[in-house]
């Protein structure tokens, strides 16, 4: 080393800078954690597997409360029941059975009771071919309609199907079309969907597209 | 600065220049800055929550070890999970069924983007709550269009299906010919011969050359130490699956192996509440997935022209 006051000084000022960077660095980078935004646990109703209705055979099963399909407590045998129209003919749902929302199909197409229930027997399903149904059969009414959709639930592709896709390793558990489709409305409603992933920084919005422009 | 002096005695080992004072203290100065340099440079260190136990990092690679060796990590896992989460977990080590491939069949004219299908993923499979990580993300992509740049991550209305606008789950396609697999540089990751993609978390560096790799970001990192709330962790577990990971190591979706080489349905379909989750056996000429392939019409495979041969198929059917 040359023997040179300046840089001896310039050197010596160096070791103390960068033993303070050192130790500040060292004490700050443990203190100074970056704190984690605080992100709520998902409700449980969200990870629920059960459907929101169940059918009537799922009910029987489950020695559940029928007397909402004991159809001749109040009704009369041998009186079949008269369905009342506006003068839009729109069927006017009456005063015991408001529970009912009545919306089958299209433009009011099917909103006509005796379309599926038995005016002569309430407590079977009536189908257009001539059949009549039990209550635990009302997935072939639906299918007597709905031809695509009943075949492909049969082979599983439609509907839920839960359990074991290795048949021979456990059961499987197949939904009737009503445990999922409530049969006077049978569109789904929409839901409020469960919380959006909690992104580090934000995504950048995508660029709105005005309608019709693709 | 010169340490020649004239009246200065050799040292007796033969050292010719001595030390003085003044040298000494200058060297080590030097030196200690230096070292606490090092040590400033070294700090992330000080971050890491988990380290290997020695037995971890001396395991070996695991295509290579015995069933009794295995069985031997497989206990070493349930203690440490217990010891972590005060619960027993039961972990095991499932081998791939023979004459089995899996495929996943979406019915995109089903799908209305309630996201159930995310949080039973992440209940089932023991992800992080914080950070956190989702294997499965839903795009809300805009009627009669298929470009994924238009989509919408973080929707959030009212009600789903919006008017407009149809939903795509995506997670990992499990690839027939995957890019991750292709730019291990350890092998950490292998297709396994029922075609899930697996991970090996001890055995993965962290080099996050997959995530890059991998066309649909269906690769998720552990940048901290992963955060699973005691009362929601699943015991069931299995070795390359939905055991807690560690910080540092990359976690994707295993089509829940612990339950579907066990012969159930993945978290995911279980919860579909519309039922547009389908899986099975391809190989299976009766099973529904064999069924959809064969009669229903369009088929979607996302960036198929990238030659990836993903396992999803995505599908309309009204």
């Amino acid at each position: 080393m040359k023997d040179s006051p300046k840089i001896t000084v310039v050197l010596n000022v160096l070791i103390v800078v960068f033993l303070a960077l050192a130790v500040t660095f060292l004490v700050r980078s443990r203190n100074n954690q970056v704190a984690l935004q605080k992100i709520p646990l998902v409700d449980p109703d969200y990870i629920k597997t059960a459907t929101v209705r169940a059918s009537y055979a799922e009910l029987a099963g489950a020695k559940e409360d029928l007397s909402d399909f004991d159809c001749y407590g109040c009704h009369e045998k041998g009186k079949p029941p008269t369905l009342r129209f506006d003068d839009k003919h729109i069927l006017i749902v009456p005063e015991e059975h408001k529970d009912i929302v009545m919306g089958h199909g299209r433009n009011n197409r099917n909103n006509i009771c005796t379309n599926c229930h038995d005016e002569t027997n309430l407590e079977l399903f009536q189908t257009r071919d001539g059949r009549q149904l039990k209550f635990s059969e009302s997935s072939q009414l639906c299918g007597s309609c709905h031809g695509p959709n009943y075949r492909d639930w049969e082979a599983g592709a439609h509907g839920r199907t839960s359990g074991y896709w290795k048949r021979d390793m456990g059961p499987i558990v197949r939904k009737d079309c009503v445990s999922c489709h409530n049969p006077h409305s049978p569109k789904f409603p929409g839901r409020h969907p469960a919380p959006p992933p909690n992104m580090l920084h934000p995504l950048a919005k995508p660029t709105p597209v005005a309608e019709g422009e693709h | 600065m010169s340490d020649q002096s004239p009246d200065k005695e050799s040292q007796p080992d033969g050292c010719d220049e001595g030390m003085t004072r003044r040298s000494f203290l200058r060297k080590s100065a030097v030196l200690t800055t230096g070292l606490a340099a090092l040590a400033a440079g070294l700090s992330p260190l000080l971050g890491i929550e988990n380290f290997p136990s020695m037995q971890e990092f001396m395991q070996k690679y695991y295509k290579e070890l015995t069933p009794e060796e295995m069985a031997k990590v497989l206990e070493r896992i349930e203690r440490e999970v217990e010891k972590q989460y005060g619960i027993r977990p039961h972990v095991r080590d499932l081998k791939p069924m023979d004459g089995v491939e899996y495929v996943y069949c979406l019915n995109l004219s089903r799908c209305i983007g309630c996201r159930k299908c995310v949080h039973a993923c992440v209940a089932e499979n023991n992800q992080s709550r914080n950070p956190e990580i989702q294997y499965i993300r839903v795009l809300q992509m805009q009627n009669g269009s298929f470009d994924m740049e238009k989509a919408v991550h973080d929707y959030n209305p009212e009600k789903v299906p919006e008017k407009g606008h149809f939903y795509m789950p995506v997670q990992c396609q499990q690839c027939k010919n995957p890019p991750c697999v292709k730019v291990c540089p350890v092998h950490a990751t292998w297709k396994e011969p029922d075609g899930i993609v697996v991970i090996d978390y001890s055995w993965c560096i962290g080099c996050r050359y997959c995530e890059a790799a991998c066309p649909y970001w269906a690769r998720r990192f552990n940048f901290a130490k992963p955060s699973i709330p005691k009362e929601r962790l699943n015991p069931e577990m299995d070795y390359l699956s939905n055991r807690p990971r560690k910080q540092g190591v990359m976690e994707k979706c295993h089509f829940c192996l612990q339950r579907t080489r066990a012969g159930s349905y993945p978290a995911c379909l279980e919860v579909c509440p519309t039922g547009s989750r389908k899986f099975g056996n391809i190989l299976d000429p009766n099973s529904e997935v064999s069924y959809i392939l064969k009669n229903k019409r369009v088929f979607i495979q996302l960036k198929e022209e990238l030659g990836t041969s993903p396992r999803f198929y995505y599908y309309f059917d009204v």
